[in-house]
């Protein structure tokens, strides 16, 4: 190999590598490292909670349900395009694209790819209400305090 | 030489020097083609959509002035920008109605543009930027959206940042989602996180302010200069064969003085609409309780029909097949033998025709189904959600259209009248789905003749 040639191959993979390195490391910049795991929430109690009524905790976007054994709790963000659904009279309907849901968070009607999620409901020392939206849980899964 | 021919000719050192001496003129050649100059050619859009866009950057300047991007103190100062800067209601009316006359305008300069034949020859390339220009337009639409932080932004942008995400639905049902999922990486580029807040308001102003003008001034200008570079802009073939200066005008005083008038005409215009017609503002963001219905702006609710579908084949993958189709345009049709004629003559004008009414009916049997006897979830419950994204009207639609014009293509063996067809019915699409968008959807997103049957909330 030439000297001349042997030079202008390393120039150009220098200056390749760097601008490679220097425009991803920049690139990199645009995409926040963001924390994965969701915190808990705690709530009132739960005499906080009419029985057998749906309870809407709009600073967490979700719905609260105690029936005469336990309490649930139920995400109020529709699966489709994340707006906040609302209680209809036999489940949720969201106002943004009409995806209807049933009382266990099913889809019924429209275009919502999937079903609500439930939370992991446990209590506290003191009697406070713990939600986890961290761990999904099955609609039947109730927090039955003692 | 008739009179006007030899007032043409006079003075023309001194003519031409004005434009060869200012930097600004350059934007026009010295001389000028005649069929350029014909209003019913081009209708003045292109230099419309140049028009507005100043006045957006200087109206736009002094509303970042007053304005700040944090998410608890925007909508005071959109407040303020309204009731204490003086003049501040008029410069944000402006901004407003300018935009909306962009989104409009340039639409109808991309039909102009395509109908005419215009992406053919050598015209390429000027037609991509073009595109990229289209797309440029209505983010910058988008990003403002938000900023004011009312309502209407923040629901707007929660769904707008969700359908970048819905990718989900497709990797959900593959379920590879946990490992791979461009829907969450495109939204956290876009959003900053998982839901809209400061770290949205930040981006987006930041993209309004500095990213998207700046793109959209570069390639605007690499657009103009490209019509110089591509010897003016399009005419028929019948003008191929002329050589130096026949049947070309100097553009100095004519044609610069009437672009003014063109200039003060817009202004005008838009200074109208800012007197008479406030731009909304609703109340602060909630990210409790959203509007109902919640409405994108008026441009996007083509799409947000169509997402209401299905997300990820109503606002990804027909949208972007459609806009694979436009940059795919000059490079498919290669028939140079049609620039410069409106719909490419009499067989051109009723393929059109017939597109326009095939799609009329076409969406509108579908919707009318969809509406009175529901879609494939009330009729199948429990379907698999793979049913309910790839057959809606949308994704049927769009199937239809590329047939049709794929056996056009081979019946006519030409590509011109195939991307005739196609472009017209995407087209005709979009504009049926916007306009049941805006005045035929209300609570819920359900089908109401008027707003005034809405139910009371």
């Amino acid at each position: 190999m030439q000297r001349r040639n042997f030079i202008r191959q390393t120039a150009i993979t220098l200056v390749s590598v760097t601008g490679m390195v220097a425009v991803v490391s920049y690139l990199r910049q645009f995409f926040p490292r963001l924390a994965g795991q969701k915190r808990r929430i705690t709530i009132g109690d739960s005499a906080q909670f009419p029985v057998d009524t749906y309870t809407y905790v709009e600073e967490h976007n979700l719905f609260v349900y105690r029936d005469h054994e336990g309490i649930r709790a139920v995400s109020a963000v529709c699966t489709h395009l994340g707006c906040i659904i609302e209680k209809s009279t036999d489940g949720f309907e969201c106002p943004c694209h009409g995806s209807c849901y049933n009382t266990k968070g099913e889809v019924l009607s429209g275009p919502a790819p999937r079903d609500l999620s439930w939370y992991r409901v446990s209590g506290q020392a003191g009697g406070k209400i713990v939600i986890d939206p961290g761990t999904v849980v099955g609609p039947e899964d109730k927090y039955i305090s003692s | 030489m008739s009179e006007e021919q030899s007032h043409n000719q006079q003075n023309v050192p001194a003519r031409a020097g004005k434009i060869t001496r200012n930097f600004f003129l350059h934007i026009h050649a010295t001389r000028v083609h005649v069929h350029s100059m014909k209003p019913t050619y081009t209708f003045g859009l292109g230099m419309i959509l140049g028009f507005l866009f100043l006045i957006m950057v200087f109206t736009g300047v002094i509303l970042m002035i007053y304005y700040t991007p944090s998410v608890e103190t925007a909508y005071r100062s959109v407040k303020d920008i309204v009731n204490v800067v003086p003049g501040g209601r008029i410069i944000r009316n402006m901004h407003r109605w300018a935009s909306q006359g962009m989104v409009i305008v340039v639409f109808l300069h991309m039909l102009r543009v395509f109908y005419t034949g215009s992406y053919l020859g050598n015209r390429s390339l000027n037609w991509v930027i073009g595109v990229v220009l289209l797309i440029l337009i209505l983010l910058s639409n988008f990003s403002g959206y938000l900023l004011p932080w009312d309502q209407l932004a923040y629901w707007a942008v929660t769904i707008g940042s969700n359908i970048a995400a819905s990718a989900r639905e497709l990797t959900d049902l593959l379920g590879i989602t946990s490992f791979f999922d461009p829907g969450g990486f495109l939204k956290k580029l876009l959003i900053g996180g998982e839901v809209v807040g400061q770290p949205a308001l930040s981006r987006f102003f930041a993209l309004h302010v500095i990213f998207l003008p700046l793109s959209t001034l570069i390639l605007l200008g690499i657009h103009f200069w490209r019509i110089r570079k591509d010897g003016g802009l399009s005419r028929p073939a019948k003008y191929a064969g002329e050589r130096g200066t026949e049947n070309k005008w100097l553009a100095w005083p004519v044609l610069m003085w009437t672009e003014l008038g063109i200039l003060v005409l817009v202004v005008l215009v838009v200074l109208f609409f800012a007197l008479v017609a406030d731009a909304p503002l609703l109340e602060q963001a909630n990210p409790s309780y959203p509007e109902n219905p919640a409405k994108s702006p008026w441009y996007f609710l083509g799409i947000q029909e169509m997402v209401s579908y299905s997300a990820f084949a109503g606002g990804m993958v027909v949208p972007l097949l459609y806009l694979v189709f436009l940059f795919s345009i000059p490079y498919k049709d290669r028939e140079d033998g049609y620039v410069g004629v409106w719909f490419s003559g009499r067989t051109g004008i009723r393929l059109v025709l017939w597109s326009v009414s095939a799609t009329f009916l076409l969406v509108l049997t579908q919707l009318f189904v969809m509406i009175r006897f529901g879609w494939l979830r009330d009729w199948f419950p429990g379907i698999s959600q793979w049913f309910v994204m790839l057959i809606n009207p949308a994704t049927i639609t769009a199937a239809m259209f590329i047939a049709a014009s794929e056996i056009v293509r081979r019946r006519l063996d030409s590509t011109r009248m195939a991307s005739l067809v196609l472009f017209t019915c995407a087209f005709v699409a979009l504009v049926v789905f916007t306009v049941v968008g805006i005045w035929f959807r209300g609570p819920n997103w359900e089908f109401y003749w008027s707003a005034s049957q809405w139910p009371l909330q």
